[in-house]
C-alpha cells in the first residue's frame, strides 16, 4: 500500500479544499461572526497546504528509511512472502470481516458470526484447520461469558442462543 | 492532606479495584510480550471492560495495564530480537546480545528493576509538577487554552520519527475527523451527509482501536510469522541488579528525566522516551565502544526512560485534557467518562482522586517486579501461542467491544474504518499518532478558538496581548514553521545536508 507521495498530498489538497468549502458553507451563529464555519475552513486550508508541500517533496528529507533488523544465524529464515497484487489485498481481510459482522451478526448471532470470523482469520494467518477449528469453536463462547455475561453487553442471541 | 491520603487508600482498598489491577497486570503483562501487540493496543481493548468498572478500578485498570505493557515488550526483545512494544524497540538488539552473550537474566532483571524505578521516579513527577501547574493553570483563558492545545499538537508532530510536514497533515486530518456531528457552536449538523449515525461524531475510542489494533491484524495479515522462544532455564533474576544500580546510578536517573520530559510533552511517549535515552546514554557513556555487544549501560537508561514517562505522561491529561502520550489519549477518554473531567480543579475537588491515582500508580510498579519475574519464568510457554491463535481473538475483541461502547453497529464501522486508514497512514509515512491526538483534541481545541474569537469579536489581536498567551503563541507558531525553516535551511546550504545526513 506504498503510494507515492504525489498522490497522498495530491490527496490532502483534494481533501482540504473540500472541507474548506464544505465549512464556508456552513451558517454561522446567528449575531456572531463566527460560527460552526471557521474551524473546518482553518483546517481545511492548512491540510491543502500541507497537501502541496508534500506533493512537491518538502520534509521528505526527514523522513527515515525502514529499518529492517537482519537475520542471525541460529534464527531461522522466513521465506519471503509470495508477492503479488492478490497477495497485498489479505490486509483488507480484518476491515472486511469486521463489516461481515456489522451485517451479519443480527441474523445469525453472536457465536455463529464470530466463529466465522476466528476461523477466517486463523486461516488467512497459516493455521491448519486442527488449531483454527477449535479455536474458533471455543473463543466465541469465551468472549461471549466475558461480555455477554460478565459485562452484560447485549450481544445478538441470533440462530444459535448461549446456554447461559 | 492526611486526610485525603487516608480517603484515597479507602478508595483504593476495595476488592473490585484490587481485583481489576491484579487482573490489569496480568493481561498488560502477556499483551505487552506479544510481538505485535503494543501497550496502547493493550489500553484501548481495555476500554469496553473499563464501561462496567467503578471510576477508581477503571483507571486501576489503564494503569496497571500500560505500565505491565511497557516493561514485558522488553521480554521478546531480550529473547528473540523482536521488542514485544515499540517502547522496547530501541534497545531490543542490545538485549539481544546480550542473551546471546549468556546474560540473559541480567537483561531482563534490568528491564525489571529498572522499569519499576523508572514508574515510581515518573509517579514522583506528577505528584509533585501536578499541584502547582493546576495553581497556574487555574488563571487561564480561552486564549492560553487554544495556544496550549495547539502546542499539545504541534509536539506531536515535532517528536514524530517521519516528515514533519506529514504530521502535521496526519493532525489535521485528526481534527478534521473531531469536526463531524453536531458538537459545534452551531450545533448544526456538520460532515454528516446525511447520515444520523454521523449526528454524534467519530467516538475517539473506536478510532483509536481501529487505528492501533486492526491496523496491526492487517499488517500481520501480510508479514512472516516471528520465530518460536527457544526454551531455556532462568538463574536468579533479581542477581546483580543492585550492583548496576550503584554503578549506573547517574545514567538511571538521566534516564528517569529525560522520560519524565518526553512523557509530559504531548504526543511523545515511551517509545520516543526510549529512543532518546539510549541515544543519550551511547553518548555520554565512558564506553561507547561496548554498545550494540550486549552492554547493560544503555539497557539501564532506557529502560529506566521508558517507563518513567507513562506516569508523566499523565501530567497534561489531568491538568488540560491534553494527552502526554497515546495511552493517556485513551485514559483521558475514561476519565471523561467516569465523571473526573480533566482540569485543574480536579486536583481541589477530587484530591482524593487524584491521590488514589498517583497510589495505584506505585502499587502497579512494586506489582511488577514479582509478576514481571514470573512472567518471563512463563514467557516461553506464552509466547508458544501461534500469532493464527492470538490474532483472531484480537479482531472480536475490537468487534465485541466496539460494539459496546455505545451498544451500536455504528461501532463496529468506525473501527473497520479506522483500521484501513490508519494501515494506509503508516504505510504511506503518516504518523497515526499525530492523528490520534488531533480526534482526541479538536473539541477542545475548537471550542478554545471558536470561543476566544468570540470574546475578541473577531479580530486575532487579543490572541497575543495576555503575556502567557503571547509566549504560547510564540512558541506554537515556531513549532509550525520549524519544518519549513529546516527546509529552507537545507535548500541555502546543499553542503550542509550531506553532513547532516552523514550525522544522522
Amino acid at each position: 500500500m506504498r503510494l507515492p507521495d504525489s498522490v497522498t498530498g495530491s490527496f490532502l489538497v483534494v481533501l482540504g479544499t473540500a472541507a474548506a468549502y464544505g465549512g464556508w458553507l456552513l451558517p454561522p451563529v446567528p449575531g456572531q461572526p463566527v460560527g460552526p464555519n471557521i474551524f473546518p475552513l482553518v483546517i481545511g486550508i492548512g491540510l491543502a497546504l500541507c497537501g502541496l508541500a508534500i506533493v512537491f517533496g518538502i520534509g521528505h528529507t526527514f523522513e527515515e528509511a525502514e529499518e529492517l533488523i537482519p537475520l542471525e544465524d541460529g534464527q531461522a529464515a522466513a521465506a519471503p512472502p509470495p508477492q503479488g497484487k492478490v497477495y497485498g489485498l489479505r490486509a483488507l481481510l480484518p476491515p472486511a470481516l469486521l463489516l461481515f459482522y456489522v451485517v451479519a451478526a443480527d441474523r445469525l448471532g453472536f457465536i455463529i458470526t464470530a466463529a466465522i470470523m476466528v476461523y477466517v482469520t486463523s486461516t488467512a494467518l497459516g493455521a491448519k484447520w486442527k488449531l483454527a477449528l477449535p479455536l474458533a469453536a471455543l473463543a466465541p463462547f469465551a468472549i461471549h461469558l466475558i461480555f455477554g455475561k460478565l459485562l452484560r453487553v447485549p450481544l445478538p442471541a441470533g440462530l444459535l442462543p448461549t446456554p447461559w | 492532606m492526611m486526610k485525603t491520603l487516608i480517603e484515597a487508600f479507602a478508595l483504593i482498598s476495595t476488592w473490585e479495584v484490587i481485583i481489576a489491577m491484579f487482573a490489569a497486570s496480568v493481561y498488560g503483562l502477556v499483551i505487552g510480550s506479544l510481538p505485535g501487540l503494543s501497550a496502547t493496543m493493550a489500553t484501548a481493548l481495555l476500554v469496553p471492560v473499563t464501561f462496567y468498572l467503578s471510576p477508581i478500578a477503571a483507571i486501576a485498570t489503564i494503569v496497571a495495564a500500560s505500565s505491565m505493557a511497557i516493561f514485558s515488550g522488553d521480554i521478546p526483545g531480550a529473547l528473540l530480537r523482536i521488542p514485544g512494544t515499540p517502547a522496547s524497540a530501541a534497545y531490543a538488539d542490545e538485549a539481544y546480545a546480550m542473551t546471546r552473550k549468556g546474560q540473559a537474566e541480567l537483561a531482563l532483571g534490568a528491564g525489571v528493576w529498572f522499569s519499576a524505578v523508572g514508574g515510581i521516579a515518573g509517579v514522583l513527577s506528577l505528584m509533585i509538577l501536578a499541584p502547582p501547574l493546576a495553581e497556574i493553570a487555574l488563571s487561564f483563558s480561552t486564549f492560553e487554552y487554544f495556544w496550549l492545545a495547539l502546542l499539545g499538537l504541534m509536539c506531536a508532530t515535532l517528536v514524530a520519527r517521519s516528515s514533519p510536514v506529514k504530521a502535521i497533515a496526519g493532525m489535521f486530518l485528526g481534527l478534521l475527523v473531531s469536526c463531524i456531528g453536531i458538537e459545534n457552536p452551531g450545533g448544526v449538523p456538520r460532515f454528516t451527509f446525511g447520515l444520523t449515525d454521523l449526528f454524534g461524531g467519530i467516538e475517539p475510542i473506536p478510532a483509536l482501536v481501529g487505528v492501533f489494533a486492526v491496523a496491526q491484524v492487517m499488517r500481520a495479515m501480510l508479514t512472516p510469522e516471528p520465530p518460536p522462544l527457544p526454551r531455556r532455564k532462568f538463574g536468579s533474576i533479581m542477581a546483580g541488579q543492585w550492583k548496576l544500580t550503584k554503578k549506573y546510578h547517574w545514567q538511571m536517573t538521566r534516564g528517569n528525566i529525560v522520560g519524565i520530559i518526553i512523557g509530559v510533552l504531548p504526543g511523545a511517549g515511551a517509545d520516543m522516551a526510549a529512543w532518546v535515552s539510549y541515544a543519550m546514554s551511547k553518548r555520554f557513556s565512558k564506553e561507547p565502544e561496548k554498545f550494540g555487544t550486549g552492554h547493560v549501560e544503555g539497557l539501564v537508561e532506557a529502560g529506566a526512560s521508558n517507563n518513567a514517562s507513562i506516569a508523566s505522561g499523565w501530567v497534561p491529561s489531568l491538568l488540560f485534557g491534553i494527552p502526554g502520550d497515546t495511552i493517556a489519549a485513551i485514559a483521558i477518554g475514561v476519565l471523561y467518562m467516569k465523571g473526573l473531567n480533566p482540569g485543574p480543579t480536579l486536583f481541589t475537588e477530587k484530591a482524593s482522586s487524584m491521590y488514589a491515582i498517583y497510589l495505584m500508580f506505585i502499587i502497579a510498579n512494586i506489582l511488577m517486579i514479582p509478576l514481571g519475574i514470573a512472567m518471563i519464568r512463563v514467557a516461553a510457554y506464552i509466547l508458544l501461542a501461534p500469532r493464527s491463535a492470538i490474532m483472531p481473538i484480537i479482531m472480536l475483541c475490537c468487534a465485541v467491544g466496539s460494539f459496546a461502547i455505545g451498544n451500536n453497529m455504528f461501532g463496529v464501522v468506525t473501527v473497520a474504518a479506522f483500521g484501513v486508514i490508519g494501515y494506509v497512514m503508516e504505510a504511506n509515512g503518516y504518523p497515526v499518532a499525530a492523528m490520534v491526538l488531533g480526534i482526541v483534541m479538536g473539541t477542545m481545541v475548537e471550542q478554545a478558538f471558536v470561543t476566544s474569537l468570540i470574546k475578541s469579536d473577531g479580530s486575532i489581536l487579543p490572541f497575543f496581548e495576555r503575556p502567557v498567551a503571547a509566549i504560547l503563541a510564540a512558541m506554537a507558531i515556531g513549532a509550525l514553521l520549524w519544518p519549513v525553516m529546516v527546509w529552507g535551511w537545507r535548500k541555502l546550504k546543499p553542503v550542509r545536508t550531506g553532513v547532516a545526513a552523514t550525522g544522522r
